[in-house]
Order: structure tokens, then sequence, then C-alpha cells
């Protein structure tokens, strides 16, 4: 039986040493990588061995029954997950976009800003909404838009005369129609600036020589963002929408802390059906939430696959 | 090709890994959520009990198989409670637990899990197989759990208990018995319910007397009143309105309580008729009517609009607002001992506390839109497979809670010199401010101590709300709150009992599903001004099939 060959740093072709011996010689590495070994072991491969239970039945109480494919049955006979399905999609995707647009907006005239100290503060203002939580946010915005007298947007709108004296207040959040472009709204609002690190880092790089042929061939100032600015920025924001793409199917907590029933249908998405279905009856099944999240899963993994081969197409190499 | 078998491989457990992280599993644990005060005696809540096993252990009544509970419960019971133990951590607990071990002569360990997420916090502890031996259900909870062979039948048990003889409200207890006679939880107390509460400066404001309210125009009237006008003096009209509650419909039964007077004889959930047939309350004509009303409240401001989305907490937080602008005049709650802690609030917030309490109007009396005494939440024993361990818990636990004397006490007052004494007292709360009270209690008296975690507040109560229990204490001891005192008396003489909850197999699995249906109704016809036959018939057409089925499981 031959053994498998190897060709040196020096071009000699030698026999490939057992792999017990390799992983002798090399202890101190792998000593080194048992905690993360362990580590990755107990907290992401063994917790895996609950998705059997989409095919069970598993209640709080009682004995875990095979059902097969019940709850995918079920689950795609039920309308409330479709709705929530598509809202899921619509809902990231508009987020990606918007977000990343209006990063890419925002960066560029940051990059513009010759005055230092107002370039820094701008920059620190809008990042600072990135870090309140999701429930301060709800909070604020519920209280703005809220129906009631006190609200301050529809106070504005009856100064204003937009709303007449016949009108009765908007209810901004309770309403189908503004759910959406609100949510979106609050969305900009809040990670636009984070968003802009990663671009105006790519802007900081850029050969300043670049500008400089631009100028001596007499390009304005929005010519240079056209021709310059953007063609280098393209990478990076292909880069950041192909890896968030990945994450559209994630969207929770924005979604949590500013929907109610009145726009499920514009709102609900696949894990807030999940945590209703889990945590709002008194005996849940969970075997159908872990259907419902498999299935989430499944969809979040083909749009990995299809993100790396549209990066490989875009970029010549993948992202996994 | 071992590139793309790869692939697939990393594929694969890429969906399973992300599908891990989202579903519900097996691991969770109830300790991070608990506020476990501990004993030195190690918790016997590790062995599955009975009902986890391929079928239901039929250990109907503990068989008369009684032993002292100090002899079979030497490594001490645990207990599972959500916020109605109000001797919390930061509360006197360890007070409480620790004169509970001496009066009853165990060891006790409680697990107090986070009140408003309960269910969802028993559902998980129940996954990871960690039961204690007794636990607290809400009625609806209990209604689920009971058919499961979780819990132990106490039906002898609670025959043959020490309070019986003192037992003033037997009829609670034996109306949680099945048809079968088995009874899986116990109740010390009647269920309590809301009544409807007036602010008496508002009404002073729009010159109605609350005696000339007795139907609904006269109710609708007055709510008109309070959003037309300016109860709240601040020099401008139409910025208040007239009720405010948390939702069109509340999230568990008895469903209609926050909204009584615009539900009137409706019930928008499964019940039974006067003839044992089960029926869907939602789908009647009753329901109908009742969002209609509502429909036309919300058009005239005579309901807060928050209200479609408001939780109690802000519904209780606007109403009692020290802006009382944007309040309202009208607010529907709980009975009792509420009557005070409303007052309190108003005080503590600088507006005029003087409250009317609402008889029932007309259209409400003696039907399921009156002052509904829901459901009693209940104790529940886990069956641990050993009817003598069984009853030692029903003993040292339930049997002691009603003994009229040292161990009720606990349950009603709290811990002796922590919530309560009787040794002679002066203190003062709100010191300095013009809120400042003084109180002084001779040597004997029994009277209520500052709360632990508020000295600006007076205790009131522990577990047991004292007008409620089912046995009274026979130490004399009473705290002579004549708030909760007159709340209590109005609402015994003005409530009636709520329907039951419905037990069936597919209510529970789809409970989710038919209370968003509902919902989707409600807030078309009430906030869009939607046709309410359209709205009911996509109701129907949404969960239609699952409600027929849930009937046909009730009724046969």
């Amino acid at each position: 039986m031959s053994k498998k060959k190897v060709v040196t740093s020096g071009g000699v072709e030698v026999r490939e040493k057992p792999l017990g011996l390799r992983i002798w010689n090399n202890r101190g590495y792998y000593i080194m990588f048992l905690p993360v070994l362990i580590f990755l072991l107990i907290m992401h491969y063994w917790p895996m061995l609950g998705v059997r239970y989409a095919f069970y039945d598993y209640k709080p109480v009682g004995p875990k029954t095979f059902v097969g494919l019940a709850h995918f049955t079920k689950m795609f006979s039920t309308q409330a997950f479709w709705t929530a399905f598509w809202n899921t999609l619509e809902l990231s995707i508009a987020n990606l976009l918007l977000t990343n647009i209006s990063a890419v907006v925002v960066s560029i005239f940051l990059n513009e800003m010759k005055n230092l100290f107002a370039k820094k503060t701008l920059q620190t203002v809008i990042y600072l909404p990135h870090f309140m939580s999701w429930a301060v946010v709800a909070s604020i915005f519920s209280l703005f838009l809220s129906p009631s007298s006190t609200g301050m947007v529809n106070g504005i709108l009856r100064d204003w005369g937009i709303l007449k004296e016949a009108d009765k207040n908007i209810y901004f959040l309770a309403s189908t129609a503004w759910w959406r472009p609100i949510y979106w709204f609050i969305q900009v609002w809040k990670e636009t600036g984070w968003g802009t690190i990663i671009y105006l880092a790519t802007l900081s790089g850029i050969n300043p020589e670049l500008y400089e042929a631009a100028d001596i061939d007499g390009a304005t100032r929005m010519q240079k963002i056209r021709f310059v600015t953007l063609p280098a920025l393209s990478n990076t924001i292909i880069t950041v929408l192909i890896l968030n793409l990945a994450k559209v199917m994630n969207l929770f907590e924005s979604v949590f802390v500013l929907y109610n029933n009145a726009v499920f249908e514009v709102s609900d998405v696949i894990a807030t059906y999940i945590y209703r279905q889990t945590f709002a009856i008194a005996l849940p099944n969970y075997g159908y939430s872990t259907a419902v999240g498999l299935f989430r899963s499944l969809v979040g993994c083909v749009l990995v696959l299809a993100c790396n081969h549209v990066s490989k197409k875009v970029r010549g190499r993948g992202i996994v | 090709m071992k590139k793309k078998a790869l692939s697939l491989l990393l594929a694969s457990t890429m969906v399973v890994s992300l599908a891990a992280c989202g579903g519900g599993g097996d691991s969770a644990s109830s300790s991070s959520n608990n506020n476990s005060s501990t004993t030195d005696t190690p918790s016997n809540t590790t062995d599955a009990p009975a009902a986890n096993t391929d079928a239901p252990a039929d250990n109907t009544a503990a068989s008369g198989e009684k032993q002292d509970y100090h002899e079979v419960l030497k490594d001490g019971l645990t207990i599972v409670v959500n916020g109605t133990l109000t001797a919390s951590v930061d509360n006197g607990q360890a007070d409480f637990e620790k004169q509970w071990e001496d009066a009853v002569g165990i060891d006790l360990t409680i697990q107090q899990l986070d009140h408003s997420g309960y269910t969802d916090a028993v559902g998980r502890l129940f996954a990871s197989q960690d039961y204690p031996d007794a636990m607290i259900m809400s009625a609806e909870m209990f209604k689920q759990y009971a058919p499961t062979g979780l819990l132990w039948d106490m039906a002898d048990a609670y025959a043959n208990a020490e309070f019986q003889s003192r037992v003033t409200l037997p009829s609670i207890n034996e109306n949680l018995k099945d048809s079968e006679g088995h009874l899986y939880g116990f109740a010390p107390t009647y269920g309590n319910g809301c009544v409807t509460y007036v602010k008496k400066a508002w009404l002073d404001a729009v010159g109605i007397n609350i005696d000339d309210v007795k139907t609904y125009d006269d109710y609708y009237n007055m709510l008109k009143a309070f959003h037309d006008g300016d109860p709240d003096g601040n020099g401008v009209d139409g910025d208040t309105y007239g009720v405010v509650a948390a939702g069109f419909i509340g999230t568990e039964a008895p469903w209609i309580n926050y909204l009584p007077e615009f539900w009137q004889g409706a019930f928008p959930s499964l019940y039974q008729t006067a003839d044992g047939t089960w029926v869907d309350g939602f789908q009647e004509q009753a329901t109908k009517d009742a969002l209609l009303r509502m429909q036309q409240a919300y058009n005239d401001g005579a309901i807060d609009p928050e209200s479609l989305t408001a939780s109690t907490k802000i519904a209780r937080e606007k109403w009692f607002s020290n802006d009382q602008k944007g309040s309202s005049g009208v607010f529907t709650y709980w009975a009792g001992t509420w009557y005070r802690t409303l007052t309190d609030n108003l005080i503590k917030n600088e507006v005029n506390e003087e409250l009317v309490q609402l008889p029932p109007i007309k259209e409400i009396q003696d039907t399921f839109g009156g002052y509904l005494n829901r459901e009693a939440p209940v104790w529940v024993i886990i069956d641990q497979g050993d009817p003598v361990h069984n009853q030692a818990v029903f003993d040292a636990l339930l049997d002691t809670m009603l003994d009229g004397g040292t161990v009720q006490t606990l349950w009603v007052y709290g811990a002796e010199d922590v919530h309560w004494s009787t040794k002679a007292e002066e203190f003062t709360t709100n010191a300095g401010t013009d809120k400042e009270k003084a109180y002084s209690y001779a040597d004997g008296e029994f009277h209520l101590k500052p709360s632990p975690n508020d000295p600006n507040t007076v205790w009131k109560k522990n577990h047991l709300d004292p007008a409620l229990t089912i046995a009274q204490l026979t130490n004399g001891f009473t705290d002579n709150d004549e708030l909760a005192a007159a709340g209590n008396k109005f609402f015994t003489e003005n409530c009636v009992d709520a329907p039951a909850s419905p037990v069936s197999e597919t209510f529970t699995n789809e409970s989710g599903t038919i209370f968003d249906a509902k919902m989707a109704c409600i807030t078309e016809v009430v906030t869009k001004n939607g046709n309410v036959d359209e709205a009911m018939q996509t109701y129907i057409d949404t969960v239609g099939t699952i409600i027929d089925q849930c009937l046909a499981e009730l009724n046969q």
C-alpha cells in the first residue's frame, strides 16, 4: 500500500507522516485549540440536536410523539405563516437597501466636509442612536407618534393645518398604511450612522492622486464623487449588501417592540410569529415552533449560498 | 466531487446550527430568571413526576395514605410562584420563608418567576424536567394542564383538610372539580374581578351625578362629556377622553372585564350555554353589536385611541398621571385593594384622588358583561408518583395555608415585625412633604408596617387577599383600610361569575391563532370603521375550521 507523498518547502518529495504523529508533533497548537473545540461542541453543536423536535409533538408536559412532517404541512397551509414569511423578506430587504443607501450618501457628505470639528461632531451625533436599545427607541417614537392629544407629531400636523379640526389624529403605529414607512424611517435614523463607519474607512483609503488627477482634468465636485468616490466604494457596498443579505431572516427585536395586532398583516415576521406560537399560549407545542425555525434557517442558508455565488461572480471570490 | 460533498455537509451544518438558535429545545433553565431563595436542603425537583411516563398515573386522591409530613418531606418543599407573592426577594421574602419554616417545621425553597412571563417560564421549567412540589397557576393555565396527568388529584385531601370546618365559600373549589370529581387545583381565594372607577372631580366638572348614570346611554353621555368638555380644567376642550383600557379585549379570560359596558351581553370566546352546549360567542350577534358600540366610541373620542395597544401598566399610568391632559375619566380595573392603590397613585401624582365606583348599568346587570368574578388562580401539586408524598405536600403547604392562625397570617399579611406587627409603633410616610402622614399604634394593636422596599408606602398584603380568602383568619388580625373594604363589598354585591374556560386539545394548540384572528376582526371594525359582517366573515374564513373542531371536541 503506497503512502501519500507531500512536497516540502525545499521541493523534496517525502512520504506524509501518519496523522497521529503529526498531531503529536503539533500538540502545542492542538492543546491551545482544545478549549475552543470544547466550547464549539457544547455551545453550538450539542444544541443542534434539538432540531429533531421539528418532527415531534413536544409540549412542556407529556411524552414526545413523532409526527413526521405534520408540523411542516400545518405551517405551509397556515396563512399567518406565509404573511410572516413575505413580510420578513420585504421588511428586511427594504431595510438593507435603505440603510445602505443612506449610509453611503451620509458618508460621502461627511467625506466632503472640510471643517474637521463639524465633521467629528456630526459623526458622533449620528452614531448615538445605534447605541440606544430598541425598547427605548420604541418608547420614544410611541410617545412622539401617539394618537392621543399628547402626541407630538399629531399636534404639529394639527398646528400646521394638515389635520383639520374634524379629522381624527393619525394612529401611525396602528395603521397598515403608515406602519412600514415609520418602521423604515426609524431603522434609517437608528442605523445609518453606524453603517457609515465602514464606508468612511474605505473613503479614507482612496488614493488622493485620483482626486488630484480629476482636478487637473477639470472635474467638478459632483463629477469627482461620481467618477472617483462611488467606483471606489462599489466593492465595499456590494460586500456589505451580500453579507447582510444572509441575515435578512433574523429580523425580530425591532419589529417586536414596534408592532401590534392591528398591523400584523404588514409587520408580523417569522421570528415574531414563532414567538407568539411559543410564548403566548399556555401549553405550547415546541415542535411546531422548531419546525418554523428550521424552515427559516433553511431559507437563510439558501440566501447565504446565493450570496456566495453572487460574490464569486461579482468579486471573483466567495465569502464562505 | 469531494468539494461538493464537503460543501453540502457544511451547508447542512449551517442550516442546523441556525435552526438550533431559534428552536425551543430542551436547554431552557429556570435558573436565569428565578429568584430562588435557597435553604440548606437540596431541592427535590429533579425527579420526573408520574405524568412524564407514558401513561398518567392514576393515583387518585392519595388513597388515604396520610403520614406525618415532617417525616415525608425531610428534604423540604419547593414551590414556584408568580408575582402574587408580594413578599418578593427585595420585599422581605427571606423573613417570610424563615417564619414559615419555623411554623411548619420543614424547609421551604421558593422560586419566584417573572410575573408577566410566568406562563412561558413555567413551560420552560417543565420542558427541562425541572418540577417543583407545588406551584401557582392562573385559571387558564390550570385548564390546559389539568388533563395532562401532571397534576395530582387532591379531591380526597381537600375533602379531609383541617380547614374544611371554616370554609365559607365551598363552591369555589367544588366548581374546580371535573365531571369525574377530580380536583387538580386548590383555590384559597375567589377570583376577584374589575369594577368601573370614575374620577369624582371630572364628574363635578361636567355636571354629572354618578347616581344618574344608570343605562348605557347615560354612561356613553358621560364619556362624551369627558371628551368634549374640559374636565381636567386646563382650559382646553377635547384633549381628554372618556375611558381608557388595556385593549378592547383582554389577553386572558374573562376577556371583557376592562370594557364591560361596551361588551354588555357578549362573551367573545368559547362558552357553555345554559343547556350545556359549547358555542363560539365571538360569532354571535351580541359581539357584533359590542364591536359597533366600540366603533362609535372610538370615532367619538369616548375611548382613548391608545386603548388599542396599551398594556395594563400604560393604561393605569395614563389614567393617574400627573398631567391629566390625554387622560380619561373612567377606568375599569381590579376591585378591592386596587381601589386603595389607584387612590394612592392619584395622591402621589397630585391629582384629585376622590373616586366613585359605578354601579353596573342596566344593560350589564346579571349578564356576561357584568362585573365578572373571574375563575380563581389555583395552587397545584405536581404528581411525584407517590401518593404519600403528594398528600404530605398538601398537608404542609395547602392545609396550613388556611389554618386560621400563624401560617395563614404569613400568607395573608407576610412576616411578623417585617410586614406587620402588634407591637407599639409610630412611623411617618412621606416625611417632610405635603403628603406626610403619621401612624401610631398601641401595644397589641395589629397593624401593617411600611413596605420593606418603600418606607413611604404602607404594606398592603402578601399572597392572599384577606377579603377574598375562602376561610377567614381566626386570630382577629384585620387591616381596616376602608377603601379596600368598600371596594370588596361593592364588588361582591355586584359581580357575576365568569363563564368557565374551555378544555380542548385543539383550543390549547390553536389559542394563539384564534386570538390573532379575533384581534384582526376587532381592529378592522373598531379602528378602521370596517363592516362588521365582512370582518366577522374574515374571522370565520381564517379560523372557522379550527373553531368547529374545538366545539366538536367540547360537545362530544
